[in-house]
């Protein structure tokens, strides 16, 4: 059978053909694309890969819980609507191996390696690729049946042994305890596996899994979770290489190309001061904190004023929000300074601060202009004792959200709603209804995903209002 | 004599010059490579807060001459990074290689819950979230991430630090970092009340053991040191209550006076409701929950996370208080008294006693003169002893680690 066939072919030391490449519908991309393609058939490549990470990115964005069912049915419902059929194809998990799964498998793997080229060029674009890749890595694993995806294991030499019942026995009221949402009797049944911790940071960061001496104990429906691991970890080291590489790619009908890719669609993120607005008058922000602000940042700036301080981390993601609606250098330095000197003197704010927001202008030291903060950097980002930022929707304890969003005039109703998004996780949509319910039920145009994003709707929406009346 | 800050410029010569332990200190940064060395950003303080980053030394003896010259108010440690900071252009971001994985822990995190002192004051019975803090890291990092080589120093002040020396430590991304930490940060940061939930059936097992340490501190050093049951502090205990819980609680701890006898009520009637199964499921760890948002370690996280993050080296000399932030051994930690660190004057004091009874003696014993290290006549040696046991226990590791690979090879 062609079986055995294969199998001979995979153990042998050269570098893996493209026929057992194709073979499954997931792929580590370890191994570059050769043969030529027209510059036609690379563009549409590029842009259908784009409308996929698009697509995944937009699942969460509508709330889906990363991976639950309701995210896999968006996102296949999404794909069907842009006619990506490509991709849906390596959803069946019939592990088919025709001609049309053959040209979808190839398709995958070209154009990852297209937009690679366009995703290495900073930190930012990197972080995206590389987590929407995840995703879709991710989300191809959960078709797969058990049988392809040992083939695939293997065949990247990605093997893990179980380890043996007495290994188990010896620590069997420990794995009870600390492998999260199983019980005694599936912990007596499914295989575990010891793993460096490193591999698992995901189930070390939440304490999902028992760790002894640095190894981690994971449970077979965790092992994906190393798999991805390894998938990271070599999917950034590669896109590292290449972003240095890129210079030397000189041929200007792709340059422009890959440039405009990746501006057009990671969204804005507003890092520049906007330059069609006018800046912004510092004495103008209490009462913009009010109308326009995000929670988030609603909360930073009254604490600003009432405490006069502010920790590293709260000045950071507020400053970076400022400089995105339009605050200058200038302003910016007088504003902070003004707050902060009512507890310090002159000197001590020039020594130790002042610095920090010139660095957050790009002004000094790496010369780096950082961009606002997003929503998902604000939600992921801890928050220690005695720290503002962050996400309230997801920091915060129910009651002390409940009474924010009394003081700030929204309904009883709209609070049951907000509590309710709350309780589920889905911090962004909760947002975007306090955005509905503090603007006469106007609600933005998309899910808010940005506090700079918030800002601006809300400036417009409350401007056309005054242009009418 | 007491410390007065304006004191410093006349110590810290004498303190550079005759104590501070510079040979150990490089030995540790070295991890055994001069290259090593030269590419550590290491950042000095200076009078009047002018703070100098990116800096590195070629050498030992490059390192002990500009510590000669500049007598740093404070000396921070950085990360090792692909070339020697010093070098760095303008402009352009340094890549970090290696660092030790250090934690902060500051007192002042713990202002909510202490009674006894606050902001940069430290006594012998807030020193306790302090003994607790170490205790539970300390087993944390060994049992369950198999670190073993671990220093923990005094911040000079009123908080610890933790700096983990392990070669897969020290490489570790900041990631993984992150994950490490987050798994020890139980508490929730923030503006909320309530700040440790431990929902599901069973409590984890790493979770488990802090618990077993800190419950025998609890009562004692918490409940009945802190207070915090006492008559303006009830309230605030109530309120971590589950609002359908509350009024059972208020009223059986209110029939008490004391915070003890009160910490007993809770206890008896939580027991109580449990058995009657009045307790929701999601509730049924409160009284674990309480206990950890008392007193679990409240780390300042961000300083864990990344790699090229400074944090203040052993051995340097507190501006305010005068202190040596020593390293201590975390067997001893419930000995360890803040208030008896050695101050650079007491220090000065003990060696000025030293010399002046030795010379007596040698005098007497016609002029054979022993060259002794200077810390050696002081109350410094303890400190020094510890920090000597850790660079060992590194080149230790280190060398079973090279004969593991030549067995490789072999």
């Amino acid at each position: 059978m062609d079986f055995t066939a294969r199998k001979r072919k995979s153990s042998k030391p050269t570098i893996p053909n493209h026929n057992s490449l194709f073979s499954h519908d997931l792929n580590m991309y370890n191994v570059p694309p050769t043969g030529e393609t027209t510059l036609e058939e690379f563009e549409t490549l590029a842009i259908e890969r784009l409308q996929l990470l698009r697509i995944l990115e937009q699942a969460n964005c509508k709330g889906n819980k990363l991976f639950s069912e309701d995210w896999k049915k968006c996102v296949k419902e999404d794909l069907t609507k842009l006619e990506l059929r490509k991709f849906i194809r390596l959803l069946n998990g019939l592990d088919g191996q025709t001609e049309l799964d053959i040209n979808a498998r190839k398709a995958d793997h070209l154009s990852h390696y297209i937009l690679r080229l366009a995703y290495c060029r900073s930190e930012e674009l990197r972080r995206w690729f590389i987590n929407r890749e995840l995703e879709w890595f991710r989300l191809r694993f959960m078709f797969q049946n058990q049988n392809t995806l040992s083939r695939f294991l293997e065949s990247n030499k990605l093997i893990y042994a179980p380890i043996t019942d007495e290994q188990k026995d010896e620590i069997y009221n420990e794995l009870v305890m600390s492998t999260a949402n199983m019980s005694d009797v599936s912990v007596r049944t499914t295989n575990f596996f010891k793993v460096p911790f490193q591999e698992v940071c995901s189930l070390v960061k939440n304490r999902k899994i028992f760790i002894k001496l640095g190894f981690a104990y994971i449970p077979t429906n965790e092992l994906i979770v190393c798999v991805q691991a390894k998938f990271r970890a070599s999917l950034s080291e590669a896109l590292n290489v290449a972003s240095h590489r890129l210079p030397s790619l000189d041929d200007e009908r792709i340059n422009t190309f890959l440039m405009n890719l990746n501006n057009s669609y990671t969204g804005k993120d507003y890092s520049s001061v906007n330059s069609d607005k006018k800046d912004i008058d510092p004495a103008d922000l209490d009462s913009y904190s009010k109308k326009h602000y995000p929670l988030c940042m609603r909360h930073i700036h009254e604490t600003l004023r009432t405490a006069h301080h502010l920790k590293h981390f709260c000045r950071l993601q507020y400053g970076l929000f400022l400089k995105g609606i339009g605050l200058t250098l200038e302003d910016a330095l007088q504003f902070w300074r003004e707050e902060f000197t009512k507890l310090m003197d002159h000197d001590k704010f020039e020594k130790q601060y002042a610095y920090n927001v010139k660095h957050s202008y790009g002004k000094i030291g790496s010369m780096i202009n950082y961009s606002p903060f997003n929503c998902i950097k604000i939600i992921t980002d801890s928050v220690g004792p005695g720290e503002h930022h962050g996400c309230p929707f997801r920091n915060w304890d129910a009651t002390l959200v409940k009474q924010k969003m009394l003081d700030h005039g929204v309904s009883t109703e709209g609070i049951d709603t907000i509590l309710d998004l709350v309780k589920n996780r889905h911090f962004q949509i909760a947002c975007t209804k306090y955005f509905e319910y503090t603007h006469s039920l106007q609600a933005p145009s998309t899910t808010i995903n940005h506090p700079n994003q918030y800002f601006e709707e809300s400036v417009n929406i409350i401007g056309e209002k005054k242009k009418i009346s | 004599m007491a410390f007065n800050e304006e004191h410093l410029a006349d110590f810290l010569p004498l303190y550079y010059k005759r104590l501070f332990p510079h040979s150990l200190f490089y030995q540790w940064l070295s991890y055994g490579d001069q290259v090593m060395f030269s590419k550590r950003e290491i950042s000095f303080t200076l009078f009047g807060d002018v703070y100098i980053r990116h800096q590195s030394f070629g050498t030992h003896e490059d390192f002990v001459r500009e510590l000669h010259k500049k007598f740093p108010v404070k000396i921070d440690i950085g990360a090792i990074y692909t070339i020697p900071p010093r070098g760095k252009m303008s402009g352009k971001a340094l890549t970090p290689i290696q660092k030790e994985l250090v934690f902060d822990i500051d007192m002042t995190d713990y202002d909510d819950v202490r009674i006894c002192c606050s902001g940069a004051d430290v006594c012998c019975k807030c020193w306790k979230f302090m003994v607790i803090a170490c205790k539970v890291m300390d087993a944390t990092l060994r049992e369950d991430f198999g670190f073993n080589n671990i220093l923990w120093v005094f911040s000079g002040r009123r908080g610890i630090h933790c700096w983990v020396a392990d070669q897969n430590a020290r490489f570790l991304g900041d990631d993984v970092r992150s994950s490490v930490a987050e798994y020890i940060q139980v508490i929730r940061g923030g503006i909320s009340i309530k700040k440790v939930y431990l929902p599901g059936d069973n409590i984890h097992h790493s979770v488990m053991r802090s618990l077993a340490i800190i419950d025998k501190y609890f009562v004692q050093s918490i409940v009945i040191d802190q207070d915090i049951l006492g008559k303006e502090r009830l309230n605030n205990f109530l309120t971590i209550i589950d609002q359908d819980l509350r009024g059972t609680f208020k009223d059986a701890l209110e029939k008490h006076e004391s915070s003890e006898e009160r910490w007993k009520a809770f206890e008896t009637t939580y027991t109580d409701l449990l058995q009657k199964g009045q307790i929701p499921r999601n509730l049924r760890n409160m009284k674990e929950e309480i206990k950890l948002q008392y007193c679990y370690p409240r780390l300042d996280i961000h300083v864990s996370k990344g790699m090229n993050h400074l944090l203040k080296a052993p051995f340097c000399v507190h501006p305010k208080s005068g202190k040596i932030s020593i390293p201590f051994n975390p067997k001893f930690v419930d000995t360890f008294d803040p208030a008896k660190v050695p101050t650079v004057i007491l220090l000065e004091e003990e060696i000025n006693e030293y010399d002046a009874k030795t010379k007596t003696m040698t005098d007497n014993a016609d002029g054979c003169l022993m060259k002794i290290k200077d810390y050696k006549k002081t109350s410094l040696l303890k400190s020094v002893v510890v920090f000597e046991q850790f660079i060992r226990s590194i080149e230790k590791d280190m060398k079973s680690k090279e004969n593991c690979d030549m067995m490789e090879i072999m």
